[in-house]
């Protein structure tokens, strides 16, 4: 056959159409990926650990439910040892082989603030996380990162705010000397005063091995009703509370998120003895056993008897897990609700939906409907722990803040 | 049969590439880091600039450590100085010096300034040595730390929470981009590696290796060791004072955690891996700490397809994988993979009449 320019022309028209047409028909990708970054070794492995298995959950049942507008959602974890340059490097991998990443988990504050600024253009996800940092609330500097819960500062108000409700008239915030410590602080001490609560006691600790004997006897010459604890997570908040009792310190013991885990509390009390009873601390979700009028809760739990049967998760979902599903929850609506409307799944189109979230009915996670508000959801209540019960059980109403 | 390399000068011996194959290997390594800037995947050019960042550091330490036989344990000190230094240099003077000018008064200035902190850590080297300066380094680090977490300068580090950067502009040169910053770390990382090769050509340099050799022998010879020994630590701080500058730039923001022992560790480590004491074992080193890493995590993420109940029980093999690694490195090639590179090369150069 002779190559005229006409036939030229023809077959390079067909062979356009011939290729092209699978970039058309690729316009609705066969997935879509939630990456994350989790401290699966490290300081918090136990904490990744607990929370890795949790993502398989998440995408199966989301998948059940079809996924975002029928395309199925593919969750993906890589271990960051807990060090901000490496899940940034995580992100930034995920970014480039990942094709349809359309949100991003992360795993520490270091991370959210190391990767906040390159949040622009292509390089955007909507991006939960496991930290509840005041800072990282902030829709104008941090558009797509947001909080699945109330910040560290919310926590201090609703544990203040208990406080008052129960007539109490002095406090001691013992923090551990970090970034994750420090958070609440200031807010604390204002909100404080407000209240007319008297911060009788401002103690900084190491975050692991701290000098227990000093900080107790700095509490009982501080002679504080309540103490505030803030920024541990395994270790020092149960030798401090242990080291306070054998003293015969009355100090009622409060904790915020990350001190406020079943898992750990129970071990201590078999370890060491009873000593956990009656601690209080704040937490933004119920507990996973408290899953009546929770049918959110009642579905995971019908997966975790079948698929972690012989694990700690067959029966329990730790509170951190709870913290990554109820995250994962609410950016998978954001992006269901940017999918119904038409939208490009892009970041911006996330956050705005994320940010349109009012009175959702969370089915489990919430007590009360909550709203994104600023990036975070305000909400949470007082909780109490029963060394003979081994259980968390409510202590207050649901606060918001 | 070929048995070195013929220099018929002292010229030629004095050479920084004394031979073909050394000049058409640094041509290559330019040609591909152009390469790589123009084409390379961002996640490619994050990995790269981590390692550009890192390989200044590390050279910086084997000058002290390599170079001169000083343990050092504090040298993640004098990056936190740099990539401080940078950051209030930035803050304090917004809007008075021109935007344009501000990096390239503020790099120098970063890597002034830890020099001078290099030479008041490096005090100590003229009195104690060995394992007994290793700590009086190490404390270096804690002090630098512990003043940047102080509420109290909190305003110019930001204290325990970090503190944002700012973006370089070279006359008027944006470097907002990772790639941009690529550019200038790659830049900045091959000078690093010729002006280190250079210095140990000089009378400098020599010195620095007769004390390393026999502190008291190069004494003797008329080798002042408070001088030299100061002068390498203040070199060596000066390197890592400019990786910190690239630090600040390169990442959106610095915490105070970034700097701590962990990365004192990882230079040493990386120096060994790659080689104490030549000009390319940080290279090497570099490539294992920071690629290998990363090429482990990859090759496991396509062996399980990222899933996360997987990964949670690979994570902890991953960490196995890379110490083993390391540990099989020290016991079959203690002197680095610089030293198995030499050989290779040296076996391909006389091949077929050596292996």
């Amino acid at each position: 056959m002779t190559l005229t320019r006409r036939s030229f022309l023809a077959t390079g028209a067909a062979a356009s159409a011939a290729i092209g047409t699978p970039m058309i028909v690729k316009a609705q990708p066969s997935e879509y990926v939630f990456g994350s970054s989790l401290p699966m070794t490290g300081p918090f492995a136990t904490a990744g650990q607990l929370v890795a298995p949790a993502l398989k959950m998440f995408e199966d049942l989301a998948n059940e439910d079809g996924g975002i507008g029928g395309v199925p959602i593919r969750t993906t974890a890589e271990d960051s040892g807990y060090v901000p340059q490496n899940a940034l490097a995580n992100y930034q991998r995920a970014l480039a082989t990942e094709e349809n990443l359309v949100y991003y988990y992360g795993d520490s504050t270091g991370f959210m603030k190391l990767v906040a600024p390159e949040l622009k253009g292509e390089n955007a996800r909507l991006m939960g996380s496991t930290s509840f940092a005041s800072e990282l609330a902030n829709p104008e500097k941090n558009p797509y990162q947001y909080l699945a819960g109330p910040s560290y500062e919310d926590q201090f108000d609703i544990l203040l705010q208990n406080i008052a409700n129960q007539g109490g008239s002095t406090v001691a915030f013992i923090y551990s000397n970090t970034e994750f410590g420090r958070d609440p602080l200031e807010r604390g001490r204002a909100r404080a005063e407000e209240l007319g609560i008297e911060v009788v006691l401002e103690e900084s600790t190491k975050a692991q091995g701290a000098d227990v004997p000093t900080h107790v006897t700095k509490l009982a010459q501080s002679n504080a009703e309540y103490c505030i604890l803030q920024g541990y997570v395994t270790g020092v908040w149960p030798q401090l509370i242990g080291g306070a009792r054998q003293f015969g310190l009355p100090t009622k013991f409060m904790g915020t998120f990350w001190g406020m885990e079943k898992l750990i509390a129970d071990r201590v009390t078999a370890e060491s003895g009873p000593f956990l009873d009656g601690y209080l601390g704040v937490m933004p979700y119920r507990y996973s056993y408290d899953a009546e009028n929770a049918p959110r809760y009642a579905r995971y739990a019908e997966y975790q008897k079948t698929a972690f049967a012989g694990t700690p998760l067959e029966t329990y979902m730790p509170t951190w897990g709870l913290q990554s599903l109820c995250a994962m929850e609410l950016g998978l609506m954001a992006l269901r609700q940017v999918h119904d409307e038409g939208k490009e799944l892009t970041a911006e189109n996330a956050a705005e939906a994320l940010a349109s979230i009012q009175d959702w009915d969370s089915g489990g996670f919430f007590g009360v409907p909550v709203s994104m508000e600023g990036n975070k959801i305000g909400t949470g209540r007082v909780y109490e722990y029963s060394a003979e019960t081994n259980l968390f059980t409510p202590a207050s109403d649901w606060f918001t803040v | 049969m070929i048995t070195g390399n013929l220099k018929a000068s002292y010229a030629a011996d004095e050479r920084v590439f004394d031979n073909p194959n050394k000049r058409a290997f640094f041509y290559a390594s330019l040609l591909a880091l152009a390469g790589m800037a123009a084409f390379a995947n961002d996640y490619v050019i994050l990995v790269a600039c981590q390692m550009g960042i890192l390989l200044i550091a590390v050279t910086g330490v084997n000058v002290v450590t390599g170079y001169t036989g000083l343990i050092s344990l504090g040298h993640a000190a004098f990056v936190a100085v740099g990539a401080y230094t940078v950051t209030i240099f930035h803050t304090a003077f917004a809007g008075t010096i021109p935007d344009g000018m501000m990096a390239l008064i503020a790099i120098p200035l970063a890597v002034a300034v830890s020099t001078l902190v290099g030479i008041i850590v490096g005090l100590p080297a003229l009195r104690v040595k060995g394992l007994y300066l290793a700590v009086a380094t190490l404390s270096a680090n804690f002090i630098v730390i512990f003043l940047i977490e102080q509420e109290a300068f909190a305003r110019w580090t930001g204290g325990m929470v970090g503190i944002d950067t700012p973006v370089p502009n070279l006359l008027g040169w944006q470097l907002d981009t990772k790639r941009e910053m690529f550019v200038l770390i790659a830049a900045l990382g091959v000078i690093t590696l010729l002006a280190v090769q250079n210095l140990f050509r000089t009378r400098v340099g020599r010195a620095f290796i007769a004390i390393r050799d026999r502190d008291y022998s190069a004494e003797i010879m008329g080798i002042s060791l408070l001088r030299y020994k100061l002068t390498s630590f203040a070199i060596s701080a000066a390197l890592c004072g400019l990786s910190g500058a690239l630090f600040a730039y390169f990442y959106a923001r610095i915490l105070p955690e970034q700097f701590e022992l962990a990365l004192s560790l990882e230079l040493v480590a990386a120096m060994i891996v790659g080689g104490m004491g030549r000009t390319m074992g940080p290279v090497f080193g570099v490539l294992v700490i920071v690629m290998v890493p990363e090429v482990i995590k990859s090759i496991f993420g396509v062996a399980t397809g990222g899933v996360a109940g997987v990964a949670q029980l690979l994570a902890p093999l991953q960490e196995i994988a890379f110490g083993l690694l390391i540990v099989l490195f020290l016991l079959f090639e203690p002197l680095g993979l610089n030293h198995m590179a030499d050989r290779a090369l040296r076996a391909l150069n006389r091949w077929p009449f050596a292996r």
